[in-house]
């Protein structure tokens, strides 16, 4: 009976796992019982087999830091258009959360009374005032010259007339002017960074963008073109905005290690390469030289990268 | 305190939680699909589900067994899902009409100052490999958090739904079965 409930914990045992006085049972046991401990010992030499094979196997040990860092861009990009959250557990009211609010802002509280109150009290007044017609806004009169045409929805006849109803879709160019903290001109510009497919307008934009790195929006939408962009002199610009935060910012990193190692121009990748010297000892910056070190195709940034890594402070 | 921030819809704090947790998870990934390309995906699909779940997180257990509960889950619909498909795997016949296994040829691109040690170490690793395959997908997800992982096997029971004593009884099938599957290698 012994003998076979040590059996049962061996494993347990080799693994950590029994609970002290347990373990010091076993330990009697296997002291006085010549099979138990054989039985012991094949168990440990079968837990250093399966742990000494895995240590040597790629695949068993760490993820490469190129695998983490592209799987981190990649799961960057899904949560750009990911919904967050159920949509009850966003709209169900918390009266805890909302007390705890209204405390730490009672003057945002009683501003937004206010305000509602007098709101309420104002259009009251407007709407008795003028109870005669409100006119209709004028439906703009414009004729397919004026704009481009971007498609006709429908076209029909009225029976028995000559009056021919066509609907159509129209684009017109507009034109909004403000200084780079304008609301209206930030969403356009994040809008050209990613979609326009004029190459010079993105470089415009990306251009601008430049001009505000710290914010946070300009900066995803800098980290997405020197990611994405096909034109090479739009992720360089992109890049030399970045290349300030690299210390600070792992996602820039992330991204500038994704150029180093992806970007198919070699300007770009030499760029990348010397903007991340100031972080050559970070883990994964470490990693990814070593490995283009050893084996890159292009000769220029092996030795670069071969350089960079001889710098680096021997890890014990 | 970054889960609250994450659960008001911040963003960054949730980027910032991932990266507390993405190498670990990604390892596990990588160690039970077997390749870089399903690793990556399970990562994407464990992530992704927490972003979208996270509002529904009520702090029952730790942040960490809730990640894993859902990595350990999709590793576990991949597992199964690999299972079946074990039928269409690149099998070929040799001359004398023996089965071997495709992916056994592709030649091992890593240097070994030992041809002879690093053919030993290969062949090994493949009936390693091969035992782990034959558990089933929970005693494979079990020996993987515990043996690889370091694991408590408390904390296996957790993120798997199932006590300490299941968890216990399962590691315990799985190194019988390991050690019947490798009885000669030793």
């Amino acid at each position: 009976m012994k003998c076979e409930w040590v059996r049962e914990n061996i494993v347990l045992q080799v693994y950590g796992e029994l609970a002290d006085d347990a373990r010091h049972e076993l330990e009697q046991h296997v002291a006085r019982c010549a099979d138990c401990a054989a039985e012991l010992k094949a168990e440990q030499e079968f837990h250093a087999l399966l742990s000494r094979d895995r240590a040597d196997d790629p695949l068993f040990s760490e993820p490469s830091p190129n695998l983490l860092a592209a799987s981190r861009m990649r799961l960057q990009e899904a949560l750009e258009t990911a919904p967050q959250g159920s949509i009850w557990s966003r709209l169900a009211f918390d009266p805890a959360n909302w007390l705890r609010q209204v405390r730490f802002s009672p003057a945002l509280a009683s501003a937004i009374l206010i305000l509602g109150f007098a709101g309420g009290v104002g259009t009251t007044y407007k709407f008795a005032a003028r109870t005669d017609q409100i006119p209709l806004p004028q439906q703009p009169q414009t004729t397919p010259s004026d704009a481009a045409i971007a498609g006709i929805d429908s076209v029909t006849q009225e029976p028995g007339t000559n009056k021919i109803s066509i609907k159509y879709n129209a684009v017109s160019t507009q034109e909004v002017q403000g200084s780079l903290n304008d609301q209206r001109i930030q969403q356009l510009l994040l809008y050209a960074a990613r979609n326009n497919f004029n190459s010079g307008v993105r470089m415009d934009s990306v251009g601008l963008l430049t001009q505000k790195p710290t914010d946070t929006q300009f900066r995803e939408a800098l980290i997405y073109a020197l990611q994405y962009d096909s034109n090479p002199g739009v992720r360089f610009k992109a890049l030399d905005a970045l290349g300030p935060y690299v210390k600070d910012d792992t996602r820039v990193r992330d991204s500038l290690l994704h150029a180093l190692v992806n970007d198919t121009n070699p300007g770009v990748r030499t760029e990348a390469l010397r903007m991340l010297e100031p972080v050559k000892a970070d883990g994964s910056v470490r990693g990814v030289l070593m490995t283009l070190a050893a084996k890159d195709s292009s000769q220029y940034i092996r030795s670069q990268a071969r350089t960079l890594v001889a710098q680096l402070p021997e890890i014990d | 305190m970054l889960i609250r921030e994450a659960q008001r819809g911040n963003r960054a704090a949730f980027e910032e939680l991932v990266r507390h947790y993405d190498q670990a998870v990604l390892r596990l990934a990588l160690h039970l699909t077997g390749t870089e390309h399903d690793a990556q995906d399970v990562y994407q699909d464990a992530f992704l589900k927490a972003y979208k779940n996270i509002g529904s997180f009520r702090f029952e257990c730790s942040f960490y067994t809730w990640i894993y509960r859902i990595v350990t889950n999709l590793c576990l619909d991949h597992l199964r899902k690999k299972n079946v498909r074990k039928e269409d795997a690149p099998v070929a016949k040799d001359s004398s009409g023996g089965e071997y296994d495709l992916l056994d040829q592709v030649p091992d691109a890593r240097a070994g100052a030992n041809p002879e040690r690093d053919l030993m170490r290969r062949q090994l690793g493949a009936r390693i490999s091969g035992a782990l395959e034959k558990l089933t997908p929970r005693e494979r997800m079990v020996f993987e958090l515990k043996h690889y992982h370091g694991l408590k096997l408390r904390t296996v029971g957790e993120i798997l739904h199932t006590t300490e004593e299941t968890a216990k009884n399962t590691l315990f099938r799985a190194t019988q079965k390991l050690r019947g599957a490798l009885a000669d290698m030793r």
